[in-house]
């Protein structure tokens, strides 16, 4: 049977809106801001909750009253009815009751704008920093951090922020090049990182776990593989990680395939990628000159890269899809002992991992063909493809996974 | 048969694809520039082929009967003012080549302008033997352009005035203009609305009147320039911070007018009662350390509280630079505010290369004549 053109439009604005629906009924939703895991988030959940009852409410009185008056009074070649002007009872009436909703949806607003703009309860300080695109966090070793979180020295870490569970923790957000918005659903709402200026972003998780985000402010061609992921420890867990953090440079067993790889490394990746504690040959410590390189003159610190779930600004995860779901669905009482257990080898993401290492710029766009940099005056804006071979490849993977 | 018209766009096209292939050697294989070109090239044969099938639009020359009523025989509707323009546009062309880009390129556009309207002009004027049909389809084709454009530069013109002669006004004046300039544009709107009567010439004649005063009085204070604090803050490059030099006897009175980021800035320092402090969004109390990310542009403000001018100086460290021949040169890295009164107030904004750890020498901040007392930079 053959359906006219009207009702096949119907049809697919149907099913589309079907789809639509069936959409928020995902259960693999890591970044549903419907379901807050943390105090800052559920302050912006009960806001937004009758916020959508009232604006839900009103939507459908408006598309009823539209709908009434399309059908009732749609053209049948009736004359045109007498046309007046002004009804001030309704005007009025119309005007005050939107205000009156209005001055209700505002109250609450600004209180909780207010109450999540608070920073004089701050119990962590880490700074947050965007560059195309990845992010950098730093915990720095002073004031409580130093005092009651024992990181007695600054860490730098990327991909994975990690935090203590109900802990109050300040995030001074910037960034090195172009715009980027830093964005936990779960846990906060956004907050812009603008080179030059310092915007505040709190953040607590109420519950050990990871919780997914990503880059919400459009910073170029790669904008939808700037991904990031906070990780909420509880108390030890998270002196665990810290204490792992500040632990000293161990370099791989000589004659291995890892030292063939730290050889490797300090060639070849050491001009941008930082490994602390790493020294050459006369036992000078080796500092990465990204500012060189690089159009933000940074790259991701990889001391304790195989801490770290995920690579490449977290587009990609280090563990293997098993290996991450026993870490992402651990329960509350064993995920700090599955987190801090870090990659082992066997749960190693190796494809992912060495398709970056052979090309990065094919996974991942980056501007980085080193033929067009006349712009940026031959920096790069991630990492160019280094031409390695397989064997170089095994090397540094070796190497990497030493990195803990 | 190739009419004269046809003859135009043959030409132009042929000329056009002759431009693409000379583009395309010229550039090593550009092909952006060739494709342009080569597409306008096959619009203009395309142009071509409609003229010629359709004979230009003209009449058979056997066809006599119709030669006193055809399209092409009707004298134009109005006079045309489109060849003065170009004239002038011309001449701007002539004057930017050997004066200025900028009056080129806006010789450019109106010569395009110019010639735009003179085409639809003629065309419209020989689109049929009905001269108010003409003219109506030359508004159909151009209104659509000349509205918006024409509401944009009278835009322009209102804009510019008005911030010209707000650039040029002192402090406390501009508020009061800007206050009184509102309340007589509302005054007058609020007229009109209760006045309905009111005759559209009469406000379009006001609004005339207003618009070639405010533009009469934009261009007088353009020429007659900014007030002198903004000269002046021009001249200075806004009071910016400038390299750490000698330190200057006197206090800079325009210390506190920088224009750099003066809020959400990475640490304020405090300079009072001879102790040199931090306040760092997060941390509670005063600081003795702040900590920054490498390579990252950081805004530092600096207040002085003390009651003797002073300045507040940043070291970060040394650079080396290979000049070949196995000669080197360093660098100290080193920013400076300039010598702020007290209660005077100057941010610095720097981009640390290296990491403090790097360094044999502390990263701090310090000031001069102000002994026993720094703050630590920490790199991580």
């Amino acid at each position: 049977m053959n359906k006219s053109p009207r009702r096949r439009i119907m049809a697919a604005v149907g099913l589309m809106a079907g789809l639509v629906f069936l959409a928020g009924c995902a259960k693999d939703a890591p970044q549903d801001t419907w379901q807050p895991a943390g105090p800052n988030a559920e302050q912006i959940d009960n806001l937004q909750q009758p916020v959508f009852l009232v604006a839900g409410i009103v939507g459908i009185i408006v598309f009823l009253a539209v709908a009434f008056v399309v059908i009732r009074y749609r053209d049948r070649g009736q004359s045109i009815p007498e046309q007046t002007h002004g009804k001030p009872a309704l005007e009025v009436t119309l005007t005050v009751i939107p205000v009156l909703i209005l001055i209700g949806v505002a109250i609450p607003t600004a209180g909780t704008i207010f109450d999540l703009a608070k920073t004089d309860d701050t119990e962590m300080v880490i700074n947050v920093t965007g560059q195309q695109w990845w992010w950098e966090y730093d915990y720095p070793s002073t004031g409580a951090n130093a005092e009651s979180y024992g990181v007695v020295d600054p860490i730098v870490t990327s991909g994975q922020l990690v935090i203590p569970e109900n802990t109050k923790v300040l995030l001074r957000v910037t960034s090195r090049d172009v715009i980027h918005s830093y964005w936990i659903p779960k846990l906060n709402g956004k907050k812009d990182g603008v080179p030059g200026r310092v915007h505040l972003l709190r953040l607590e998780g109420s519950k050990p776990g990871i919780y997914a985000g990503q880059c919400t402010e459009f910073c170029g061609l790669s904008h939808a593989y700037m991904r990031m992921e906070t990780v909420v420890l509880n108390r030890a867990d998270f002196d665990a990680w810290v204490a792992n953090q500040l632990k000293p440079y161990e370099s791989p067993a000589e004659g291995t395939l890892a030292a063939e790889g730290e050889s490797l490394f300090i060639q070849q990746c050491s001009r941008c990628h930082q490994v602390n504690g790493l020294t050459n040959a006369d036992g000078a410590p080796i500092i990465a000159a990204p500012e060189q390189y690089m159009v933000s003159g940074a790259a991701p610190n990889l001391t304790h890269l195989m801490t770290r779930n995920t690579f490449a600004g977290a587009a990609w995860d280090l563990l293997t899809p098993e290996c991450r779901d026993d870490v992402w669905n651990a329960n509350t009482e064993e995920f700090g002992a599955r987190y801090l257990a870090g990659v082992s080898a066997e749960c190693l993401n190796q494809k992912d991992l060495r398709e970056w290492l052979r090309n990065a710029p094919e996974k991942k766009p980056m501007y980085a063909d080193p033929t067009k940099l006349q712009a940026t005056d031959g920096k790069y804006r991630g990492m160019p493809a280094l031409g390695l071979t397989e064997d170089q490849i095994d090397a540094l993977v070796a190497y990497l996974l030493e990195r803990k | 048969m190739i009419t004269t018209s046809s003859k135009l766009f043959y030409g132009l096209g042929a000329g056009s694809l002759v431009a693409s292939i000379v583009w395309f050697i010229a550039n090593d294989g550009g092909s952006i520039g060739s494709v342009a070109l080569l597409f306008a090239a096959m619009s203009l044969v395309f142009l071509g082929a409609i003229a010629s099938f359709t004979r230009d639009g003209h009449v058979l020359s056997t066809d006599t009967a119709s030669h006193a009523s055809s399209g092409a025989a009707q004298r134009g509707v109005r006079n045309s003012i489109w060849p003065l323009g170009t004239a002038i546009a011309m001449g701007f062309v002539v004057v930017g080549l050997i004066s200025s880009p900028g009056i080129f390129k806006v010789g450019i556009g109106l010569l395009i302008a110019m010639l735009g309207e003179w085409m639809i002009q003629n065309w419209s004027e020989r689109g049929s033997s009905d001269a108010a049909y003409n003219t109506k389809i030359r508004d159909y084709v151009v209104h659509p352009l000349e509205l918006p454009v024409g509401g944009a530069l009278l835009l322009a013109v209102i804009v510019l005035s008005f911030s010209r002669i707000m650039l040029s006004l002192s402090h406390s004046a501009g508020p009061l203009v800007f206050a009184v300039a509102g309340a007589v544009i509302l005054a007058f709107g609020t007229l009109v609305g209760f006045r309905r009567s009111v005759s559209t010439r009469v406000i379009g004649a006001i609004c005339g009147v207003a618009l070639t005063a405010l533009a009469g009085v934009g261009v007088a204070t353009a020429l007659d320039g900014e007030r002198p604090e903004l000269t002046k803050a021009a001249e200075e490059d806004h009071f910016a911070h400038r390299p750490c030099g000698e330190e200057e006897e006197e206090a800079d009175e325009n210390a506190s007018q920088s224009v750099s980021a003066k809020s959400s800035v990475q640490a304020t320092v405090i300079l009072e009662g001879g102790m040199l402090y931090a306040e760092v969004d997060g941390f509670e109390g005063a600081q003795q350390s702040i900590t920054l990310q490498r390579s990252n542009p950081s805004t530092i403000l600096f207040i002085n509280r003390d009651a003797e001018p002073h300045r507040m100086v940043v070291k970060y460290g040394k650079v080396v630079e290979d000049l070949g021949g196995g000669v080197e040169r360093e660098t100290e890295l080193e920013a400076c505010t300039s010598k702020v009164e007290q209660d005077g107030q100057q941010a610095v904004t720097l981009t640390v290369p290296k990491p403090s750890y790097a360094s044999e020498e502390p990263f701090e901040i310090t000031v001069p004549g102000v002994e026993g007392t720094k703050i630590d930079l920490v790199v991580p």
